[in-house]
């Protein structure tokens, strides 16, 4: 069977390289090891409660005034949405610096209170913006290959080399207010020191003016609708179907499933990681690809406990969207803590919030996530590891409890526990990693995108949270839309 | 691209420091490894069969060393697995409870515990046919029925009716093995003294007096040392505390009389727990459809009674469907439905899917001619 594309994995980034693909009438053919497209992006029944495993916030959505990437690249294909804003209602606790604060209300609520706590806050955060504007304008100048980016975007070239606390502070941006704008950290991963600062201000500019929102519908509705919509473009996609083997043969590319079977196209996209395909799928030896890898550190994995509450919100006292605890506002203190079980890091979210009718009535959902770095996990094994995932939901819980004063424990009527042993097993994340590569050093996302051409492989592309943009559905998205692109722009030049 | 000098230092560096380090092959990270081992298929061979009455059977099963899982997975106590079977050139599954405790599995070793069933096919191959030897394929361990140390309660009442015991015995032993500090109280209701399950284990866990008992009652004979009629709210009384969790397990009309019990003792919905573990229609008349089933490369047209799943089916027809709880609460076997109608009995779907045209082919009776979209 002949294909012009195949595409491995439907996670976002893969349906996303699809919907391109089937928009530009390319014969497609999208292979899924699972039976529901998705991958991340998926949910899981309890009892009356059904559970969303990763997405809550939509980034880079944005509003009818200010419309996100993802919005325009939806619309393009004709899927329809009807998300709800997500409102800035985020409590933020620091056990060092004996810090909490709530931020609520729109964003001009937001600055005042920054000012209240670090005088001089208000004029610096003021700014910032047109300096996070410049920097996106140039993103996607750099992106659409436009001519004078140096001329026209000096702040971006003149952060292109700096970390996000170093031009932070460069900014005049009190150090208090840096930690504090900085819990965004935990959403991608990487410390505000080694994160670069074009990727910082491209999601803090996504987080203050393409404001994110919550789907009305479960999120395995939106990826089944984007499955549906690119079958409905004559995309074609087989469930069930994990592949062992990429093979070159006569110039073409050569996959084959786990029972044989074998497909024909002349590219293959991929929606895993380059350290998946090269370990597992790929049996020449590519030596800048180990090299690569070799040089790349994963993202941390994580404990993430999945709560139905028989209880309402409001009954609950959680009237927060979402709670974080820190050891410390510092994030690369936080990160090093990671290295071991007992730390206090804690996310948790309450859907509820923002959308009521994401659990049954007087019910509510807390999601409570912990996250680990190295090799924490290697001392469970199968005879402890039942055991040891509740005790570390059930520490987690209990610290959620104590940290923010809310009884929790007496209201659960479901839960599930998911490990980074649950995520790699049904999405192949290396090390059950949650955000792909760490931005760190030189690969962060904007080094990735600039060494893109030149790191490019034959016929091989990758797409998803492990690609170029990093992890976020708006990014995986993205990178499937981007990637086509250039490999259109590519088919169209050879032509 | 525009050649801006930063941009190409940036691009020079980066490329620096991945040529600087070795071109080893990527391995892979402990998590990788034990992931590795997590097969849809496991491989065991039948090490022992213990006649527990006339029609039930216990099979002892070991991961089969020379195969390529000579390792089982770890389960928690009130899961279940499935066994994968050929039966005249046909590929059928069953599941059931698992009834050893969790840490035989650390020596990668399953027992389950099959009854016959009137005309079954899988029970009656199963006790009949296997012998000490013979090799099985079983799915990897699922379900979330059990006991949960976080949410449940420390006063634990189970319910079991007939060979609903299974899944407590595994609760029992992992209890007596300290994996939880809950007490435990099996009722468990069954015909006759001849029809009882893990007799000998019952009486030597009862004689420990710790923190598990069973509370045998014979339904249909009075015997001395046994409870004599249905599970009732005086046998439970005395066992009910403040603040308890109620696992069920056994035939629905148990589960209906227990609730009217339950309901006057207070218990709340979030403390009781049912496994799923029948499915039952009837339908008024007997009639056949006809079943178009759609596959990734082929297509096969077959007959499907609306007295039987479309699972059932399509086993039948020798086609490998996948299959796991068959209660249609995993959606391991998830297909769509193209054309046609089915009554499904019981499937847990999600929203997005019955939005979307799946069904649970495992509970899914025909109500018409059907096509099936089943990708495999």
């Amino acid at each position: 069977m002949n294909y012009d594309y195949i595409i491995v994995g439907a996670g976002m980034g893969g349906l996303s390289a699809g919907l391109n693909l089937a928009f530009n009438h390319k014969k497609v053919l999208i292979l899924e090891k699972n039976s529901l497209p998705g991958g991340f992006v998926t949910t899981f029944k309890r009892g009356r409660f059904e559970f969303d495993t990763s997405l809550y916030d939509l980034m880079d959505y944005g509003r009818d005034n200010h419309v996100g990437s993802l919005q325009r690249l939806f619309k393009k294909y004709n899927i329809e949405l009807d998300p709800l804003l997500i409102p800035y209602n985020i409590r933020i606790k620091s056990l060092d610096d004996n810090f909490e604060e709530v931020i609520k209300g729109e964003i001009d609520d937001w600055v005042l209170r920054l000012e209240e706590m670090q005088s001089g806050s208000m004029s610096t955060f003021r700014s910032l913006l047109p300096v996070l504007k410049e920097i996106h304008e140039a993103l996607n100048a750099l992106r659409k290959n436009r001519k004078n980016i140096e001329k026209d975007f000096p702040n971006f070239i003149k952060y292109l080399d700096k970390n996000a606390y170093e031009a932070l502070l460069d900014l005049n941006i009190p150090d208090k207010t840096i930690h504090v704008l900085g819990y965004i950290w935990i959403e991608i991963g990487s410390p505000l020191n080694k994160l670069s600062f074009i990727d910082f201000a491209e999601c803090m500019y996504k987080y203050i003016f393409k404001r994110p929102v919550a789907l009305t519908e479960k999120s395995i509705d939106l990826s089944l609708k984007l499955a549906k919509r690119y079958e409905e473009l004559g995309g074609k996609i087989h469930y069930r179907s994990c592949v062992s083997e990429i093979k070159d043969i006569d110039g073409k590319k050569e996959v084959i499933l786990t029972d044989g079977t074998t497909y024909k196209a002349k590219e293959v996209i991929c929606n895993l990681s380059e350290r998946y395909v090269f370990k597992n799928l790929i049996k020449e030896n590519h030596s800048f690809a180990n090299q690569k890898e070799n040089a790349r550190t994963l993202s941390m994995n994580g404990l993430v406990i999945y709560l139905g509450l028989n209880k309402s919100y409001q009954d609950l006292k959680l009237y927060n969207y979402r709670y974080y605890q820190f050891q410390n506002l510092n994030s690369a203190t936080n990160i090093k803590s990671m290295k071991k079980f007992s730390h206090h890091t804690i996310e948790a979210i309450v859907p509820n919030i923002v959308n009521e009718s994401c659990s049954p009535k007087n019910t509510t959902i807390l999601v409570l996530k912990t996250l680990y770095m190295s090799d924490v996990w290697n001392n469970v094994n199968k005879t402890n590891y039942y055991q040891t995932k509740e005790m570390l939901a059930n520490e987690l819980i209990e610290e959620f409890e104590n940290a923010f004063n809310i009884d929790i424990k007496e209201y659960i009527e479901e839960m599930e526990i998911a490990t980074p042993f649950t995520f790699e097993k049904y999405t192949n994340s290396i090390n059950g990693n949650i955000f792909g590569y760490m931005r760190l050093g030189y690969d962060n996302s904007i080094h990735r995108l600039i060494s893109y051409e030149e790191e490019r492989i034959p016929h091989l592309s990758f797409v998803g949270s492990s690609s170029l943009f990093g992890s976020g559905v708006d990014n995986a998205f993205y990178s499937g839309y981007y990637i086509t692109e250039k490999l259109l722009e590519e088919e169209r030049r050879n032509d | 691209m525009e050649v801006i000098e930063k941009i190409e230092k940036l691009k020079k560096e980066r490329k620096q420091i991945i040529e600087s380090f070795g071109a080893k092959p990527i391995e892979n990270t402990y998590i990788d490894r034990e992931v590795k081992k997590m097969k849809e298929i496991y491989h065991t061979v039948i090490t022992d069969i213990y006649e527990e009455t006339k029609d039930v059977k216990t099979f002892t099963l070991t991961a089969d060393k020379t195969s390529d899982t000579p390792v089982l997975a770890p389960f928690k106590a009130g899961q279940y697995i499935t066994i994968h079977l050929t039966i005249d050139d046909a590929p059928v599954t069953r599941a059931y409870s698992l009834s050893s405790s969790p840490t035989l599995a650390n020596k990668d070793i399953y027992k389950i515990t099959i009854k016959r069933v009137e005309n079954g096919l899988v029970s009656n191959y199963m006790l009949d046919n296997m012998n000490v030897g013979d090799k099985l394929d079983v799915s990897m361990p699922a379900g979330d029925f059990g006991y949960n140390p976080i949410k449940d309660e420390e006063n634990v009442i189970a319910i079991a009716g007939g060979s609903g015991i299974t899944p407590f015995m595994s609760l029992a032993y992992a209890i007596l093995e300290g994996i939880y500090s809950c007490s435990l109280t099996v009722f468990y209701s069954i015909k006759t003294y001849e029809d009882i399950i893990f007799k000998r284990e019952i009486e030597e866990i009862n004689k420990k007096k710790k923190n598990v008992k069973f509370i045998v009652t014979l339904t249909r004979e009075e015997k001395e040392g046994y409870q004599n009629g249905h599970i009732s709210k005086e046998m439970l009384e005395p066992y009910i505390k403040e603040f308890n969790t109620v696992l069920m397990c056994g035939p629905k009309e148990l589960y209906r009389s227990m609730n009217e019990i339950l309901n006057e003792f207070n218990i709340p919905r979030k403390s009781v727990h049912y496994e799923n573990f029948f499915v039952e229609y009837k339908p008024n008349e007997k009639i056949t459809y006809k079943l178009k089933v759609i596959m990734k490369d082929k297509v096969e047209e077959i007959t499907c009674n609306n007295d039987e799943t479309l699972l059932v089916a399509m086993e039948r027809a020798g086609i490998a469907a996948p299959s796991l709880c068959r209660v249609g609460e995993c959606g391991y076997c998830r297909s769509v439905l193209l054309e046609g109608k089915v009554k499904m009995i019981g499937a847990s779907l999600k929203k997005a899917e019955a939005e979307n045209d799946y069904i649970h082919p495992c509970v899914s009776f025909p109500d018409s001619d059907i096509v099936l979209r089943l990708d495999i």
